[in-house]
């Protein structure tokens, strides 16, 4: 029995906080005003974090600080939560993903969340979606992407982009749901900070993280584009979570745990 | 540069370009590139039966040559 058949399946895609955020829903009441309307939700509360934290614009509260990290004590209760959570990256990365020394987009270096604020802020508006009974999501935010679905239903099937050729996939996870997030330095060059040495991080090209909760698997994959090529065994130390990582000269290794296809040896990226 | 994808059956088929500014060699150059490197993507991802692609940030720039613009396309109506 092919139940995928049988499912409508509708996408909305929406450009917010300088991505393209696309919302897959699958179930009986797509085309429903009311399920419409909980999507327009979705991206309306990506905007208004985006307002608020957007180290782009200066008018928005980090880009009123210019780069110093907001007081927890007097911080408004959405920006204390990241600025607690950010401290807890750092510790839980072993200092390799540390919001505090990030370059700015206006120059220099201050504190830039930006990098926790993404999966922070989609597993939060997705909430919009989660007392839809019936109905399946894959939300992709700039390519780290948060799913569900619902008793029953197949998985969703997650392409790993090759990074050294886009037109090719590392690997295809079957997820019924939490999160797949990859970061790396294809897409923009390197983009990543190496904390300890103060410049860019490059001898990883990417890495991705498969695990339960988007806000950690986005963090994880960014500490170990950091940290670089033994980011691996670090990656296997994490509860919860499995990682799969090319280096500069594309090889590829996985934790033992990789939900993929990709056997744990080591493998070139063809 | 704008491309058409056809979708039949919600599935991709095909992908080409729409829109191939003339006059300006640069633009023809990466045409000649991206298109059929989307087509690849796009056929590719079809018979892979991907539902969407994790990769390192697509920028807002980028997105129209990637590979999940291509997924999205096919289910947005």
């Amino acid at each position: 029995m092919n139940l995928t058949a049988e499912l409508d399946r509708r996408a909305w895609v929406v450009q917010v906080m300088g991505l393209p955020v696309s919302v897959h829903l699958r179930g009986p009441r797509v085309r429903t005003d009311p399920v419409a309307e909980r999507v327009e939700r979705v991206f309306a509360e990506l905007r208004e974090i985006d307002a608020v934290f957007s180290t782009y614009r200066p008018e928005s509260v980090l880009g009123r600080l210019g780069g110093r990290r907001p007081d927890p004590a007097t911080a408004e209760p959405l920006v204390r939560e990241v600025v607690e959570l950010c401290e807890l990256a750092r510790l839980r990365t072993d200092g390799w993903f540390d919001a505090d020394r990030l370059p700015l987009p206006t120059g220099g270096t201050g504190f830039d969340p930006s990098g926790l604020v993404k999966g922070w802020a989609v597993e939060r508006a997705a909430r919009w979606l989660a007392d839809l009974p019936d109905h399946d999501l894959c939300l992709n935010a700039g390519g780290d992407v948060l799913l569900w679905t619902a008793p029953g239903r197949p998985a969703w099937r997650v392409g790993v982009e090759n990074p050294g050729r886009p037109e090719r996939l590392l690997d295809v996870l079957e997820r019924e749901r939490g999160a797949v997030a990859t970061s790396g330095t294809s897409r923009r060059g390197a983009h990543i900070v190496d904390p300890h040495a103060g410049r860019p991080a490059e001898a990883v090209r990417s890495v991705t993280v498969v695990g339960p909760d988007l806000l950690w698997a986005d963090v994880y994959a960014t500490a170990a584009v950091a940290r670089g090529a033994d980011a691996l065994d670090w990656l296997a130390t994490l509860d919860g979570y499995a990682g799969l990582l090319v280096d500069a000269a594309g090889r590829l290794r996985a934790t033992p745990n990789w939900p993929g296809t990709r056997p744990a040896a080591q493998t070139r990226a063809g | 540069m704008q491309v058409r994808i056809t979708v039949s059956g919600g599935k991709i088929t095909d992908v080409t370009a729409l829109q191939v500014p003339d006059g300006n060699r640069r633009d023809q150059e990466i045409n000649d590139y991206a298109v059929p490197i989307l087509r690849q993507q796009a056929l590719a991802a079809q018979s892979a039966q991907i539902d969407t692609v994790s990769g390192a940030t697509v920028t807002s720039d980028g997105y129209r040559e990637s590979l999940q613009s291509a997924i999205d396309a096919a289910h947005l109506k």
